[in-house]
Parts: C-alpha cells; structure tokens; sequence
C-alpha cells in the first residue's frame, strides 16, 4: 500500500517583537528574521486544503475549535510582548516561506508593531432596546387636546412621526457621542459596522460597535463605558465592554 | 451600572461568543498572502454559515417551547 506523505503545513497566528519568554508559549514554534519572530504551528496541510476549506469553516466545531486556537495563541504571545495579529488561516507549505514573508514585510511589521507595543485592544458595544427608547420620548408629547376624533387621530400620527424621526436622531446622536467621548481616551480607534440581530441573537439593536487600542493597565476607557452606561441608562441603552484583546483592529492599512 | 464586562480570562472564555470571536479572528489581522489564504468569499460564507446555524438553533428553541 502507498500513502501519499503527509503533507505539513505551517500555520501563522501572527508576529512579534522576539522576546525570550516566547519561547515558553505552549504548542507552538518560532520562526525569526532579523528581530521578528513569526508564531506559527505545524498542521496537516489536508486540515486547511482550499478544496475543503470553505466546508470546514461552516463546521461550527471545527470553526470554533480553530478560531478560539488562534485567538489563545494571541493572547498568549501579547501577554509576553507586542504581537500583530495575522488573519486567520494564513497558512505557508514551508518555513523558507514564512522567513521570506517576515523579510518582505519587515518595515510593515514593524511600524505595526511599534504602534500596538504597551497597548491592548478594547471592545465597546452599545446596546439599545428600542421599545424602552420609544416610550421614554413618548413620555413628552403633548396630551392630545380636544378638536373632535379626527382631529385628534391627526394630532396623534403627527406626533408618531415625529417620534419616529426624534428616535432615529438621537440614536446617532448617541452612538456619536459615545464614540467620540471614548475616541477621546484613546490611542487609536476604529469603528466597525453594527452585527445585525440574526448574527448576534438579541432583541436589542446594536447602535456602536467600536474597538479601542489603549495603554495597558489604563482605566480611563473603561472609566468612560461606566460613566456613559450611567448616563444613558434611563434610554435603555446598554454598554458592553470586552477584551483585552490583541489588536486585530489595529495593524494597519485594511481592506 | 449597566456595563457587561465580557473579559477575556480563561475561565470567562465561553463568554466571548463566537460571533464575536469570528469577527475579529476571521475579519481583522494582517492580511498577507499565505501560500493558502482565506479568500472574501470564505468569510462570507462563514457568516452564512454562522447565521443558518443560529437561526437553526431558534428555530429548535422554538420548536421546544412550542411543545
């Protein structure tokens, strides 16, 4: 019987300044160049095929599984030193191949990494249940003055209108207020585009969801969520707060 | 005070969702051209994917309330 070699492979989870306590990171190898350090693993090039890589990832174990992997080996690295995080599934059929990668892309790494060194990654999402908002600016109309039934239909659709309009106005307001008070206290931010309800599996709508790199051990930012979520409270607006992450939102120019 | 703090500690880890999770894992970091890459379209994919299976598992929800 013949059997095909096992193809290896070498999986990259990103890339840091060399520091000698990566060398205690579990489960993983590290490739250098010049003073990068690429954190990669051996796995079977058969795991990440492109022919059946679309399939894997709609396997929500395998994506899981994966993905919490990737996201260990981050944090693991960006305990110790500053990392920059690849996407993931970025995969190199040979260690020649990740060293030529680090040479090519030196100065990006680098300018990436001097960026994000002594700093974490915040997530910041704003909540807001609309219905509980509703009623709040609701609570200020006018009660309906006399006139008749249809004069007070009238009056009453006027008001839903402009209900409807005052409720849009003030989500943007909100969802701008909040991200420019916590912009305010931070290095760098980005905001990304609200996950849609049928991703996130909650009747809330999500007005803000922002990432913020932040000085390690800063409370500034966190100080800010509190004092947002207290003000905005009586909205039904909501604040969550996550991380720290390593910073996938900050490594640069991204499509 | 109605802050959630979803920290990212080992023993809270099954509180960071896997949406979440998927988002920054498969949306952000350094894109470089591996000599295997995840294309857009597999991203994509994983987002279709991710809402059948959520949508699936309302359904069941809803399946066993209903009973």
């Amino acid at each position: 019987m013949i059997e095909a070699p096992a193809g290896t492979a070498w999986y990259v989870y990103g890339v840091a300044e060399d520091d000698p306590a990566l060398e205690r990171l579990d489960a993983v190898e590290l490739i250098r160049q010049g003073n990068l350090v690429a954190i990669v693993r051996e796995v079977p090039l058969e795991e990440y095929d492109e022919a059946v890589l679309p399939e894997r990832l709609n396997d929500r174990e395998w994506l899981e599984r994966n993905a919490r992997a990737h996201e260990d080996v981050l944090q693991g690295a960006a305990a110790v030193t500053a990392v920059v995080p690849l996407r993931f599934g970025t995969i190199y059929r040979s260690p020649e191949h990740v060293v030529e990668m680090l040479g090519e892309r030196a100065g990006e790494f680098a300018e990436n990494l001097q960026r994000v060194r002594g700093h974490v990654e915040l997530g910041v999402k704003a909540w807001v249940d609309l219905s509980a908002l509703e009623q709040t600016l609701a609570a200020g109309d006018q009660p309906v003055a006399g006139g008749g039934a249809g004069a007070a239909y009238l009056q009453q659709r006027a008001q839903q209108q402009e209900r409807s309009r005052e409720l849009s106005d003030r989500l943007t307001e909100l969802a701008e207020e909040a991200h420019r008070r916590l912009s305010a206290v931070a290095a760098a931010d980005v905001v990304n585009r609200p996950q849609p309800r049928e991703l996130t599996g909650r009747s809330e709508a999500m007005l803000l969801n922002g990432a913020y790199l932040v000085p390690e051990g800063d409370d500034r930012l966190r100080n800010e969520v509190e004092q947002l979520a207290a003000e905005h409270a009586g909205l039904g607006v909501e604040y969550e707060l996550t991380g720290p992450w390593p910073p996938h939102n900050f490594t640069g120019e991204q499509s | 005070m109605s802050v959630v703090e979803r920290r990212r500690s080992p023993l809270l880890r099954d509180e960071v969702t896997l949406v979440e999770l998927v988002d920054r894992v498969l949306n952000k970091g350094v894109v470089v051209t591996g000599d295997i890459t995840l294309s857009v379209a597999d991203v994509d994919l994983v987002y279709v994917g991710l809402r059948l299976l959520l949508a699936s598992a309302a359904t069941l929800e809803e399946q066993r309330e209903g009973k």
